[in-house]
């Protein structure tokens, strides 16, 4: 999984993955990688979305 | 020499005639005029107003006369303001009822005793057609669809998640404070990076402050995912800036996402219609946050509907497998033996061709618990009678 991945990169990865997951020639050893690619995209999700990258400083007075 | 002095009267005495004179010709009378307002000096505290009304021929000034608006008619600057959303300052055009003053010291103008919104308002709503049409006729790429503006920028994708976010308002206003307010105490524990370009927001200089606000915003090193302008507090009422034909312009052909928080219910610039309106800075704090817990929604919709793909998955193998044991199960031969079958063999060979058999072969049949031999002792042809 990329390190700067943006939410759309990593929701597109989600979708494509439900959709492998959801056809019926998933081989049962493979489910098992695919769903935790997916715990790892939702978890990445998840803390970006409180937390800020380290290399964005939080400005709260003037700037430019 | 012998010079002859002019005749003279008292100053008072000729002002007085003037005095009459006016009376005689303008006194009871109001008048309605329509002129340009400069010079404008509120006194609020008093609720007094003074200021000039002119007329131009070009640029020169042909006639000038001083007005005054008294405490009993202070309340149509009010009005004024409250129905054209736009500040009683000069330069603007004026219909109005004056009366003719003349004092015997402080020489004459005009008295305001009403002011005709309605002039004011159709010169407003002319202007703001004509600057809109301007727009879609000199950019092709700002089109009027069903009354509908679409423009670049409100044509435009939002991302997925808004968190950096690039704030144009005015310093220590109320829309600043706001808006940073709910983004930065919102519930979800949502991370944010608001960073403030602040500019004056009113005043003839407004439109190229802010436009110049918007253009560091586009070079900055930052990607913004949002760009939000607001204007705080309720009593603002000077909406000019935001009709300004530039400033509009730019907002429609700027290609991130802008968000609009600039107004009340009741009105909308030409830069909302360009841009997304959302009125007030406190609106477009919690579309942000609907925005992005409307993500996180469909994040755990996805991690549902993935463990129950998984769990699915796993139960049909598993029952796949349950399928196949009953089959293998059923073709082992102690099943078949259990039935009441026997496996016959000769000379230990399953008989499967009962040719090579004749009479006088020994044959072994198994049973379930005991195995028989036996001679064969006659043979005869099976009439199908156990055809399974």
């Amino acid at each position: 999984m990329k390190k700067n991945m943006t939410y759309n990169e990593a929701f597109n990865a989600l979708e494509i993955l439900v959709e492998e997951i959801e056809t019926d020639e998933i081989q049962l050893d493979t489910l098992a990688e695919k769903v935790k690619q997916a715990n790892e995209l939702i978890k990445f999700c998840e803390t970006k979305l409180r937390k800020i990258d380290g290399d964005i400083k939080k400005v709260t007075e003037g700037n430019k | 020499m012998n010079l002859l002095m002019p005749q003279t009267q008292k100053l008072s005495e000729l002002i007085s005639d003037i005095d009459t004179t006016i009376k005689n010709r303008f006194g009871g009378k109001t008048f309605w005029i329509k002129a340009e307002i400069t010079d404008v000096k509120k006194q609020p505290d008093k609720r007094w107003c003074f200021l000039k009304f002119i007329e131009k021929d070009g640029n020169t000034i042909t006639t000038e006369m001083k007005g005054v608006f008294w405490a009993n008619s202070y309340n149509y600057i009010e009005e004024f303001e409250e129905e054209t959303q736009q500040k009683f300052v000069s330069g603007l055009e004026i219909t109005c009822n004056v009366r003719v003053r003349f004092h015997k010291r402080f020489g004459m103008d005009l008295e305001v005793l009403e002011i005709d919104f309605a002039y004011a308002i159709g010169k407003l709503e002319r202007e703001r057609k004509q600057t809109l049409e301007r727009l879609v006729n000199e950019n092709p790429l700002i089109r009027l669809l069903d009354g509908y503006y679409s423009t670049p920028n409100n044509r435009a994708a939002l991302p997925m998640v808004f968190q950096n976010i690039a704030l144009i308002t005015a310093p220590n206003s109320d829309g600043q404070r706001d808006f940073t307010n709910v983004i930065e105490q919102n519930k979800y524990g949502y991370a944010f990076a608001v960073t403030p370009f602040l500019t004056q927001v009113q005043g003839d200089n407004a439109p190229q402050l802010i436009m110049e606000q918007l253009r560091l915003v586009e070079a900055s090193k930052t990607d913004f995912d949002v760009v939000v302008i607001v204007r705080g507090g309720g009593s603002d009422i000077d909406f000019k800036s935001f009709n300004d034909y530039e400033l509009a312009r730019q907002i429609a052909l700027c290609e991130k996402p802008i968000l609009t928080g600039i107004g009340h219910d009741r009105n909308t610039s030409i830069v909302d219609l360009m841009a997304r309106q959302l009125k007030t800075p406190t609106e477009v704090a919690a579309f942000i946050l609907d925005n992005n817990y409307g993500f996180e929604n469909n994040l755990l919709r996805i991690k549902a509907r993935i463990l129950q793909l998984a769990e699915d998955t796993i139960d049909n193998a598993k029952d796949e497998l349950k399928h196949y044991k009953q089959r293998v199960k059923n073709l082992n031969p102690t099943t078949i033996l259990k039935k009441g079958f026997a496996i016959v063999y000769a000379d230990d060979k399953i008989v499967v061709d009962p040719k090579s058999i004749t009479t006088g072969t020994e044959i072994k049949m198994h049973l379930q618990q005991e195995i028989i031999i036996s001679t064969v002792t006659k043979k005869a042809k099976n009439e199908k009678e156990y055809d399974l």
